[in-house]
């Protein structure tokens, strides 16, 4: 097998590997900007500069030279090399910054240069903490700058578009976000204008960056020169925990972090998977942010007198639920599932009604057709379509629901806005007695006559079904009125030598919702009327799942979480129009 | 700005320009030149004319118009005075020819003159070190060697209609070396 010798050491490679990745992926580091595994090489940043050689061979015989050592004779080219655009060759002899005082003395040069004109603005820098050229000049980077000439000026607080603020003097002009825009999300928006110190991105005149994937551009920038319109100034990057989860605007299930301080979601990133999103995200995935602080549904609340609702305790809420339930025959009450929520809810909840002798929970896809494309947006509008599915809930289309609905003296819906999203009306329910289980206010829960507030994705670890049958799985990311990070060991804590200090990521315990997981109420409400039914986490849950499905049966957390998702074994249909 | 568009005859000569490259994209500088030809700049409207008849990315368009200070992106003076202040022309005192010229048109750099006469520019290199200072005329004659009396005159004769003449410029060290060679 082909090798190479890195820093005196011997490796083995197979195929054509550029050096750089071929470096980071043997855990090394060579610091770089402009290059980025999924797009094309311009080499045009020059930070990633190497030593290499290749192995003398005689003509002739084609056998490697000796010195008198007997040592190979390496044959160095002329000048260090980009890493990131050199092709690995057999017997290739490189030394990185590690090895070598010219390359270390190259690389700390070429950061001088990168730094002639970058204002330095850390301090108010919205990158900072996370930024690429901070984080190499600290390492490689001279302590000060031979050039000590005013800076050029170029634009700054520019609103690219809608959703994208740049800061053009901080730009290295490494052109991630020109290609981003003509290999990735292939809008062509932008490109370089301008030339020599004097340049930085820029849409045609005339046209804006409302390019559907523009934050990623956001996230791709090695400065702090494209940020986040949304999230500028909001918070220092080290303030906040970062837990993994899902995206649930839409079917394809990018994977993302959720960033929290607080207990607020204060923004979502992508997060890489290379079955799914890549490094990418849609920018609507990471609105979903608001969902999760803002309208929630915070503690139950009950219809008293006419239309209107007030908060109740949880006891009362149990006792009312209770006795519409004592006051019913099975069949007149419909439930409803929906995509909308996971598959354990979904699971723990028609559970609780099939004991009570109703048949299986109906479900509605959200599909709007056409509006997706052929990357990360799906005209499913559900992160759990195929979950429903995968669970056996009964799809049922807008009419069979409304049908349902008129013959049932009680509908129960799980965290499913059908009144809002027009697959039943509000005159609909008008006649039954109507429970909502809802993350957030809504049309449906302004005209339920009980409302119990759920946790969301953001509270909850549980798993999702996207639209090509890969089951993910969230976890929580900030705490409930009735959940703590130290006991929920799966909760990211932040840093434990700062807990419970002024520097803690939680200095308040603001913002903590009011609300249950579904299988934790359903728990107290099977207390209250004598049902088996009793499940402490999701994980339980989960385990009951893959025991009566065979599709599942081999499907747990702990795969989830060490194959970053796992591939049901499902037909890769079309989700079908509601 | 009425809907620009181009004529048949230039839509032929665009063609004929397309066939001589591998892609479209390749003949931008070309059709960028027919087009400020025709409008006498490349005004966004035009940069975007030029990217539809290509087809190809208004963005691209937009950066090479951009990138070239030869291609004028707003209306410009009659006469254009590219001033090289580039290394060269720098050392040479390239900057005092500017600001000469900038006080006898009591114009600044990337300004036209209120009578649409004139319009000054300072450029990178434009391949004349060796006559630095120099500056060229509406992307054509290089005046070269540059005193402010030459600048003074050169006002003069533009002012009158009378374009420089295209100076043949003698490369001392290469003559002493075609004859040494030809002895
Ligand atoms: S804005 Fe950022 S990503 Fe774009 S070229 Fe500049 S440094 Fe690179
Ligand atoms: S990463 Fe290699 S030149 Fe930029
Ligand atoms: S520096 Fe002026 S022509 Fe080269």
């Amino acid at each position: 097998m082909p090798e190479v010798f890195i820093d005196g050491k011997r490796y083995e490679f197979e195929g054509k590997p550029m050096l750089l990745q071929f470096i980071l992926d043997q855990g090394l580091e060579v610091p770089f900007f402009c290059y980025h595994p999924a797009m094309s090489i311009p080499a045009n940043c020059r930070q990633c500069m190497v030593k290499v050689g290749t192995p003398v061979k005689d003509r002739e015989t084609g056998e490697f030279e000796h010195d008198e050592n007997g040592d190979r004779k390496i044959r160095w080219f002329p000048n260090p090399q980009t890493s990131c655009s050199t092709p690995l060759q057999d017997g290739m002899v490189v030394h990185t910054q590690e090895t070598s005082e010219e390359v270390a003395r190259a690389q700390k040069d070429n950061l001088e240069f990168i730094l002639v004109n970058h204002p330095l603005d850390c301090p108010i820098c919205d990158q900072a903490g996370e930024c690429p050229l901070q984080i190499q000049t600290y390492k490689y980077g001279p302590e000060g700058s031979r050039f000590e000439v005013k800076k050029v000026h170029k634009p700054k607080r520019v609103e690219l578009g809608p959703r994208v603020t740049m800061d053009a003097e901080r730009c290295i002009n490494c052109t991630r976000c020109v290609r981003f825009t003509e290999e990735i999300s292939e809008t062509n928006q932008l490109t370089i204008v301008q030339r020599g110190d004097d340049n930085y991105p820029q849409t045609a005149a005339g046209e804006e960056f409302d390019d559907p994937y523009s934050m990623n551009t956001v996230d791709i920038c090695p400065v702090g020169a494209l940020t986040s319109t949304d999230f500028r100034f909001k918070a220092r990057v080290w303030e906040m925990n970062q837990t993994p989860s899902i995206d649930i605007t839409n079917g394809k299930g990018c994977n993302v972090d959720l960033w929290t301080r607080d207990n607020e979601v204060l923004r979502i990133t992508p997060r890489e998977n290379d079955e799914v999103n890549d490094y990418w995200m849609p920018d609507a995935g990471r609105e979903a942010y608001k969902l999760f602080n803002e309208n929630r549904a915070d503690r139950p609340s009950i219809k008293l007198d006419g239309d209107n609702q007030s908060n109740t305790s949880w006891n009362n809420a149990i006792e009312t639920f209770a006795e519409v339930l004592d006051a019913h025959e099975a069949d007149d009450i419909l439930t409803v599932g929906s995509p909308h929520a996971s598959v354990e809810e979904n699971f723990a909840f028609n559970k609780f009604f099939n004991l009570l002798g109703s048949s299986n929970a109906k479900f509605t896809p959200d599909v709007i057709p056409g509006a997706g494309d052929d990357f990360l947006i799906t005209d499913d509008q559900a992160p759990n379509t195929n979950g429903c599915r995968a669970i056996n809930l009964d799809e049922a289309d807008s009419n069979s629901l409304q049908s349902a609905v008129s013959g049932a003296k009680v509908v129960i819906i799980l965290s499913d806005d059908l009144v809002g999203r027009e697959v039943l009306s509000a005159a609909d329910l008008n006649d039954s007695y109507t429970i909502s289980f809802a993350t957030n206010e809504n049309d449906t829960t302004n005209v339920s006559d009980l409302v119990i507030p759920i946790t969301c994705i953001a509270e909850h670890a549980a798993s999702y079904v996207n639209v090509d049958g890969r089951i993910q799985r969230s976890y929580p990311a900030k705490e409930t009125k009735y959940t703590n990070r130290r006991l929920n060991l799966e909760m990211s804590e932040g840093r434990l030598d700062r807990y419970g200090t002024n520097f803690d990521n939680w200095v308040s315990e603001e913002n903590k919702v009011d609300c249950l997981p579904v299988w934790q109420f359903l728990n107290k409400l099977a207390e209250r009327i004598n049902l088996d039914f009793s499940y402490n986490h999701s994980r339980d849950v989960f385990a009951d799942i893959s025991e009566q499905f065979d599709m599942l049966s081999d499907i747990s957390y702990e795969r989830m979480d060490e194959e970053n998702g796992v591939q049901l074994p499902i037909k890769q249909e079309e989700v079908k129009q509601a | 700005m009425a809907e620009l568009s181009f004529t048949e005859e230039e839509l032929k000569e665009i063609e004929q320009l397309k066939a001589k490259f591998p892609t479209a994209k390749a003949a931008t500088l070309q059709v960028l030149w027919v087009a400020q030809r025709k409008y006498g700049h490349v005004e966004p409207e035009v940069q975007n004319l030029v990217a539809e008849t290509l087809d190809v990315p208004k963005s691209h368009v937009h950066g090479v118009a951009s990138f070239y200070t030869q291609y004028y992106k707003e209306e410009k003076g009659k006469f254009v005075l590219d001033v090289c202040t580039c290394l060269s022309c720098q050392l040479c005192g390239g900057y005092d020819i500017l600001h000469h010229l900038e006080e006898k048109l009591g114009i600044e750099a990337g300004e036209t003159t209120d009578d649409g006469m004139f319009s000054i520019q300072s450029v990178e290199c434009l391949g004349a070190c060796g006559y630095a200072p120099m500056l060229q005329v509406t992307n054509g004659v290089y005046v070269n060697n540059l005193t402010k009396e030459k600048v003074d005159t050169l006002i003069d004769n533009l002012k009158n209609g009378k374009m420089p003449e295209f100076e043949s410029m003698a490369m001392p060290e290469l003559e002493k070396r075609n004859q040494a060679a030809s002895e």
